[in-house]
């Protein structure tokens, strides 16, 4: 495993090219050996780097749940060269991935747990693996509450999930948008306001969130204040990355590295470097 | 240890340079840089330091990771090592310990840089002591000193008209094998150098996260990144894709990683604008924590070889010795 | 003398809040001139005038000017005075937010960036500035300088005048083997007060115009690219070329091409605000 050049993608190809939101795809990648040549697998909360072979590579948290020969799933903004370059992609095309990286929501630790999942515009993208991993095992985890955000109904990633998701056992689903139309039947405003009004009991709860910086900030606030202890409370931090092995040192929060320490990490790790992440 | 005089040493290193690349300390049009010499004359023995440290040899400013050959939907990678066989000669002692943290960061820790462990297994090390630190130097003040050989594998320490060699690695011995040395079993008397200062404690850093020295100092920043350019010790690189030649309907993309620095204003900005470090103080008050604090939590080695080439490059005379006095202080500039 | 006036005047532009902030110069601990922001009386004892005040400050207006709301001092030497016309005729800075400390100037002195020089050789870009006085500002100090007897702007050095007779061969060999050593840290980008893009066409993420290895392909493509960017702004302050850490001989490039601007469109950077003639502006219709 030390041997090798950790810095070369393996060649996939696009199986599915899907628009499930504005400006944001959904590419499934298959693999012919699976990640690292077959030698791992992945889990919940790791990323990969995607490259656009001539235009680079960006780290994406994998959006979809192991699946034995399966397809990688991840979702993917058009923010910048590289995004854009993907949103160029059709099915058929090669990419490049290099994963999987990073570390896993510690997910036997939450089992037993009830698990509060909150997630904000693409930042719930690392979120859906978790949430698919409780399905498939569900008695082995506690009652689900799921609280995601956007800013309109269509931002919403996983609309076609949703349904699904309604339907899993004990499990309740409660969405917000920023600005709505008149076919929104759910809440309208931050996803505070969405905790206060769902307003979950910590004990014995697990909080997970994922979202823009801003948004896990003041969401993390509210969660203190309702008595969430640092260990309760996880969170999938994102950072500018070019190496995602720990060489580069871009990506640091004070001394941790948020591609090799992270980036999945519980509150204690990170809670008082939050404010500068901002 | 053992003499050899100075006209023997450059014989010695003529005959490297038949069969290694060497590089020693050379003037570019008046610049001093680690540099392969036209002539063994031109090499320059009594300097400071040169104004690049050593780590511009074994981590180049740009160094091309991956070819990419893309022939439609087909894609070929190939790895690109460089395998030379250097020798750089005239290392002083802050720029050996600088390798020694990048070994650390970049060789020990794992996964493995195999571009830079390729580099650096190739690359002999030959130093030369200094006699006398310079007004910006203060290596003894963070572990280091100015003749300590850790980090080299032969050190040469100046004796009349000549230097008595130290051998230090096993590599070293076998650069120097079969040589003749002019001179046997001469005393080496060690000298000391005192420490300029006393660093503060990790604890005393840590607590000073919110001071006023962070914004005071950086304002007279221009964000400009020689600082990290020229330290032995800074490594933090970004990776591009950029157009190669194509070759008969093949696309070739060469995968390139080059020098940046958290100095700099775009460093942690993400796509859509996102800038964790977008105050100058933020990116000043990160280098340094980085420099003194991080890199040594991280890896058990203080990032700081106390070169004083940041000291002597900023155009606007941020200098972190100033700073570590404010931090000791306790209070803002 | 100067350095006393400076400092009461600062103090009276603060204590009357007529500014929230002066930029000016100190002295460093280790004897070395540099950059200082002074918001407190209680630090324009700091402020100081010497032959080492080398830094064009008007690099950090725009920055400074976002960052407060009222108004800002600044203390501007003759050089710097120009900078502050091409700014103001680029819409870059809102003049009537300066409040210009105006200094008259002997000329800055040679090799200051690790520490003040007692005397010796004045700059490149000082002998060629016919200029004793800013042209632009608030408040004057400065005693009277008699008027310089300085050489013809264009050949004043062994360089330019080679410069001037060598073939285009030549010319391109001396300036490739400086632009051999550059190591693409960009300070010269960083020190110049006019080079303030968002992002920088040479070192955009894609990079579409030109490499980001320091190979002599993309170093020239940076350096021939930067200067025509400069060309018909540049006022020559040579900041450039004292922060080069290589010592690449920018200041020199940049004359040469304000010397084409002189001969060909006969116009010189910062002497009144109006644009380069070599401007052209997008939009609106075109």
């Amino acid at each position: 495993m030390s041997n090798q050049n950790v810095m070369i993608p393996t060649v996939g190809k696009l199986v599915q090219v899907k628009d499930i939101a504005p400006e944001v795809k959904m590419f499934g990648i298959e693999l012919t050996k699976g990640l690292d040549n077959g030698n791992s697998t992945y889990r919940p909360g790791q990323f990969a780097f995607i490259s656009a072979f001539g235009s680079g590579e960006a780290p994406f948290g994998i959006a979809s749940a192991v699946e034995p020969g399966g397809v990688l799933e991840f979702a993917v903004q058009r923010l910048g060269g590289v995004t854009t370059a993907l949103h160029e992609l059709a099915e058929g095309d090669s990419v490049g991935v290099r994963g999987p990286l990073g570390n896993w929501f510690p997910m036997d630790e939450f089992k037993g747990h009830n698990l509060l999942v909150v997630g904000g515009g693409i930042g719930s993208a690392p979120l859906r693996p978790v949430i698919q991993e409780v399905a498939a095992n569900r008695s082995e985890y506690g009652d689900l509450s799921i609280l995601m955000a956007a800013r309109t109904p269509q931002h919403h990633l996983f609309l076609e999930d949703y349904p699904e998701w309604e339907n899993i056992p004990d499990c309740n689903l409660h969405l917000t948008v920023d600005e709505c139309d008149e076919d929104w039947k759910c809440e309208v405003g931050l996803v505070t306001d969405l905790l206060k009004i769902t307003d979950p009991k910590p004990k014995d709860t697990i909080a997970i969130m994922c979202g823009p910086p801003i948004m896990i900030y003041y969401a993390d606030k509210v969660l203190v204040e309702m008595g969430f202890s640092p260990e309760e409370r996880y969170v999938t931090l994102e950072a500018r990355m070019h190496c995602g092995v720990g060489k580069c040192g871009r990506c640091n929060l004070g001394e941790t590295l948020v591609c090799v320490d992270g980036p999945v990490f519980s509150m204690d790790q990170v809670g008082e470097f939050l404010e500068s992440y901002l | 240890m053992d003499f050899i005089s100075k006209k023997s040493l450059e014989s010695w290193l003529a005959s490297v340079a038949e069969t290694k690349k060497l590089y020693a300390p050379v003037y570019t049009d008046g610049v001093l840089l680690y540099q392969q010499p036209n002539e063994i004359e031109d090499i320059v023995w009594d300097f400071s330091r040169p104004v690049q440290s050593a780590k511009e040899i074994i981590f180049p400013q740009s160094e091309k990771m991956l070819t990419i050959e893309k022939n439609g939907q087909n894609i070929q990678i190939i790895e690109n090592l460089n395998n030379d066989i250097s020798v750089i000669f005239g290392v002083r002692s802050c720029d050996a310990r600088g390798c020694l943290v990048l070994d650390k960061l970049l060789v020990e820790a794992e996964p493995v840089d195999h571009y830079y462990k390729t580099r650096r297994e190739n690359t002999a090390l030959v130093g030369l002591a200094c006699e006398e630190m310079g007004d910006t130097c203060f290596c003894t003040s963070v572990g280091g000193g100015p003749d300590n050989s850790e980090g080299l594998d032969v050190m040469l320490h100046r004796h009349q008209d000549g230097y008595l060699v130290e051998i230090v690695s096993s590599a070293g011995e076998e650069l120097f094998n079969g040589i003749e040395f002019d001179r046997q079993d001469i005393a080496f008397n060690e000298r000391r150098f005192e420490p300029e200062f006393v660093l503060p404690s990790q604890d005393l850093l840590k607590s000073s996260f919110d001071s006023e020295i962070w914004r005071s100092e950086s304002e007279r920043c221009l964000s400009c990144r020689i600082c990290a350019y020229v330290c032995p010790t800074c490594r933090c690189f970004d990776v591009r894709d950029e157009p190669g030649a194509s070759n008969n309907g093949t696309e070739i993309v060469e995968r390139i990683r080059g020098w940046d620095s958290c100095s700099g204003e775009a460093y942690r900005r993400i796509a859509g604008g996102h800038n964790p470090r977008e105050a100058k103080a933020d990116r000043l008050r990160n280098r340094i924590y980085c420099k003194l604090h991080y890199t040594q939590e991280q890896s058990g080695m203080m990032a700081c070889t106390g070169c004083g080439r940041c000291i002597d490059s900023c155009p606007v005379n941020i200098d972190i010795t100033e700073i570590i006095g404010l931090i000791l202080e306790g209070e803002p500039g | 003398m100067i350095t006393k006036k400076i400092q009461e005047y600062a103090s009276s532009l603060l204590a009357d809040q007529v500014v929230d902030c002066v930029i000016g110069y100190e002295v460093g601990p280790r004897r070395t001139t540099r950059p200082i922001f002074v918001d407190q009386q209680a630090d324009t004892d700091r402020l100081v005038w010497n032959q080492n005040c080398s830094h064009n400050l008007t690099v950090y207006l725009r920055q400074k000017l976002n960052d407060t709301e009222g108004r800002i001092g600044i203390v501007v030497k003759p050089c710097d005075s120009k900078t502050i016309n091409v700014l103001g005729a680029e819409n870059r800075i809102d003049r009537d937010r300066l409040h210009i400390i105006g200094i008259e100037c002997e000329g800055i002195l040679e090799g200051n960036v690790k520490q003040n020089a007692d005397s010796g050789e004045l700059q490149r870009r000082c002998l060629a500035c016919d200029l004793t006085e800013p042209l632009d500002m608030d408040y004057m100090i400065g005693g009277s300088i008699e008027r310089k007897n300085l050489p013809d702007n264009s050949t004043s050095n062994k360089l330019s005048r080679w410069l001037e007779k060598a073939t285009a061969d030549d010319r391109l060999e001396y300036w490739l083997s400086e632009f051999d050593r550059c190591i693409r840290c960009y300070a010269c980008r960083q020190a110049c007060p006019l080079c303030d893009c968002p992002t920088c066409l040479f070192e955009r993420e894609d990079s579409i115009w030109t490499g980001s290895s320091a190979t002599t392909k993309d170093n020239r493509s940076f350096h021939l690219g930067r200067a025509f960017h400069l060309a018909g702004r540049c006022i020559g302050c040579g900041e450039c070329q004292r922060a080069c850490p290589m010592d690449i001989n920018l200041g020199e490039l940049n004359r040469v091409l304000a010397r084409e601007m002189e001969e060909q469109f006969h116009h010189r950077a910062g002497y009144t605000v109006e644009l380069s003639p070599i401007t052209t502006i997008l939009g609106e219709g075109r």
